[in-house]
């Protein structure tokens, strides 16, 4: 278990709510190389490691009864983008992982509903969204650094908010089945 | 009425953007959208619009949905030659297929009762007949292939504003109006399957019976029987092949709309305090919480390394000792406080202290001292008077005098 390579790392970054994906290198071929030492060593310390189906880690959440203030804006700030995706018609993976979008011409204020919306989790203006962009990209969903300015792009472990979507779309009574079982490794 | 051609071309030669547009409108069409497409597609030849609007109707281009009625549609004889002329494809739908098999069904009755009755002329037309009919099914075949291809195509490259819930709907219908009812018709064990082979199995009885001579013609119908049988499979399942993908992919895109719509509806309506967890995609975070900084965490161990050993306080539990001197000196300590009640204002607190009690050491006059400066019943005021110096049994306290005052 002491052989685990860049445990340190990982341990550090999931534990703060990070993803690991195919961006985050050396820790993602860490992880996939060794999976389920891995979860086994998270394990002992009272922790899941899930391996998503589309191939990113991330560490179970607990249910707190305290919703950090940055969780309703980001399912919000994804929800609205994933309408306007569908909107565009084009199939909706395609257009978040497609390509690059400017903050700027990002759908959140163009319509009164969407800024309603995002008024209700506090996030007023571009200023804010891009605060809101640089936590998501602390949790690996989105990656900002290094691109053009005002840039950013989706990364793999925004399929979370698809799983959701597909969650919140089925019926009641599948998604009650389904809640217990997480895709673990 | 009948229409004279040479009008009906010669109209057709100057307004064929404006046919394309009419066939594209597909359906039923007012004269007011009419005349919008009339004018939206000007004649090559210089023409009023009510003109242009006027011929469509005499050469029964357009023709009412029912006598005197104000809605028209494009006649089926036209709108079939535009079809053809512009290359695109109308699918065949399952009932088509399924009027061809019962079609070939029934001649195959009829070649069977002309096999038996050995009516030569009967076979003939049989035969006739059967041929018509695969030729129909192999061009309707290939039409359906065509437009499910083009369907597709159209989908992967449309930009136009249909939101990813109308193409699905739009998707699945093809998919279960032609596709899936489709290849159940012409499948290995399907209807069409069967009578083909009934049909084949009678052409070979008329060939063995000598009752139908042309055996090249014969052998042809055979060969094309086989081929319709096969390309059949084959076209519906390149069809379910290409449409599949875009169905699975515009199906998940579906839900997933589907369910982000659902959140934020649910928010709009209901607020963000009733909004609820489900909605929220969880994020594991470690908090914190009283957690001491590192410099109080050197601090904690200073003091502990700097502390000085002492040996552990022996408890005496021996009962006959009539004066513990700790329970002794809280006792003193308790009393302090009605002792000098009595003599408020007190000028010099420390120095009433040390004249009352001067065989006190330095620890006891001290807890002495805070415990009546912080007692509630009393007020205690610091002076800036001369410092003096104060002997206490085993030491000495400087500090200026302190006046006590009840409150």
């Amino acid at each position: 278990m002491n052989e685990l390579p860049h445990l340190a790392n990982i341990f550090d970054r999931l534990k703060r709510g990070c993803h690991l994906g195919p961006d985050d290198e050396p820790e993602f071929s860490a992880l996939s190389a060794r999976p389920k030492e891995y979860a086994g060593y998270f394990a002992g310390i009272g922790l899941t490691l899930v391996h998503h189906e589309r191939d990113f880690f991330y560490f179970e959440p607990d249910n707190p009864e305290a919703v950090p203030d940055t969780l309703p804006r980001i399912a919000v700030f994804s929800y609205i983008i994933i309408d306007h995706a569908a909107n565009q018609g084009r199939p909706i993976e395609e257009f978040i992982f497609g390509q690059n979008f400017l903050v700027t011409n990002l759908p959140h204020f163009s319509l009164d509903r969407y800024s309603a919306l995002m008024r209700q989790v506090d996030v007023h203006d571009f200023g804010d969204l891009r605060a809101l962009l640089n936590r998501m990209e602390q949790i690996g969903w989105v990656k900002v650094k290094g691109l053009g300015e005002d840039e950013f792009r989706f990364l793999r472990p925004f399929h979370r908010v698809f799983s959701k979507c597909l969650e919140l779309a089925q019926p009641p009574e599948i998604t009650q089945a389904n809640a217990s079982q997480p895709v673990e490794t | 009425m009948k229409v004279n051609p040479q009008s009906f071309f010669n109209f057709c030669a100057n307004h064929a953007t404006l046919l394309r547009s009419l066939a594209d409108h597909g359906g039923e069409i007012s004269e007011a959208d009419a005349m919008r497409l009339i004018r939206a597609n000007p004649s090559t030849v210089e023409e009023l619009p009510e003109t242009a609007w006027r011929r469509l109707c005499e050469l029964q281009i357009l023709i009412p949905t029912e006598p005197g009625s104000e809605v028209f549609l494009m006649a089926d004889p036209v709108a079939r030659l535009l079809t053809y002329l512009f290359n695109e494809a109308n699918p065949a739908t399952p009932e088509m297929i399924r009027g061809y098999v019962l079609s070939l069904e029934t001649t195959g009755k009829r070649l069977a009762r002309a096999l038996d009755e050995e009516n030569v002329q009967q076979v003939k037309l049989a035969f006739e007949e059967v041929g018509l009919a695969l030729r129909r099914i192999h061009a309707d075949l290939n039409e359906t292939q065509h437009a499910i291809l083009a369907e597709v195509a159209r989908y992967k490259t449309e930009r136009s504003r249909v939101t990813v819930r109308e193409k699905y709907r739009r998707i699945v219908h093809w998919m279960e109006r032609y596709v899936e009812p489709m290849i159940d018709i012409v499948r290995a064990d399907g209807p069409l399957r069967a009578a083909f082979d009934e049909t084949e199995r009678l052409l070979q009885r008329a060939r063995e019976d000598a009752l139908f001579n042309d055996h090249p013609a014969l052998a042809r119908n055979l060969r094309f029987l086989r081929l319709v049988g096969v390309h059949a499979l084959r076209v519906f399942t390149q069809c379910r092949k290409e449409i599949q993908p875009l169905y699975e992919s515009l199906r998940r895109s579906s839900f997933i709309a589907e369910g982000a719509a659902r959140a934020l509806e649910k928010l709009q309506a209901e607020g963000l305090s009733k909004w609820g967890n489900e909605h929220l995609i969880g994020i594991s975070v470690w908090r914190f919480q009283n957690v001491p900084g590192d410099a109080a965490i050197s601090l904690a161990l200073r003091r502990v390394i700097e502390h000085p050993p002492e040996p552990p306080p022996v408890l005496e539990f021996a009962a006959e000792r009539e004066d513990p001197g700790e329970l002794v000196r809280l006792m003193w300590l308790d009393s302090l406080s009605e002792l000098v009640r009595e003599e408020l204002p007190v000028e010099d607190l420390m120095g009433w202290l040390l004249k009352k009690y001067p065989a006190r050491n330095t620890a006891d006059v001290l807890a002495g001292f805070s415990g009546l400066v912080f007692h509630r019943d009393f007020q205690a005021t610091f002076t800036d008077k001369k410092l003096i110096a104060y002997q206490t049994t085993d030491g000495e306290i400087e500090a200026s005098p302190l006046i006590l005052t009840s409150t």
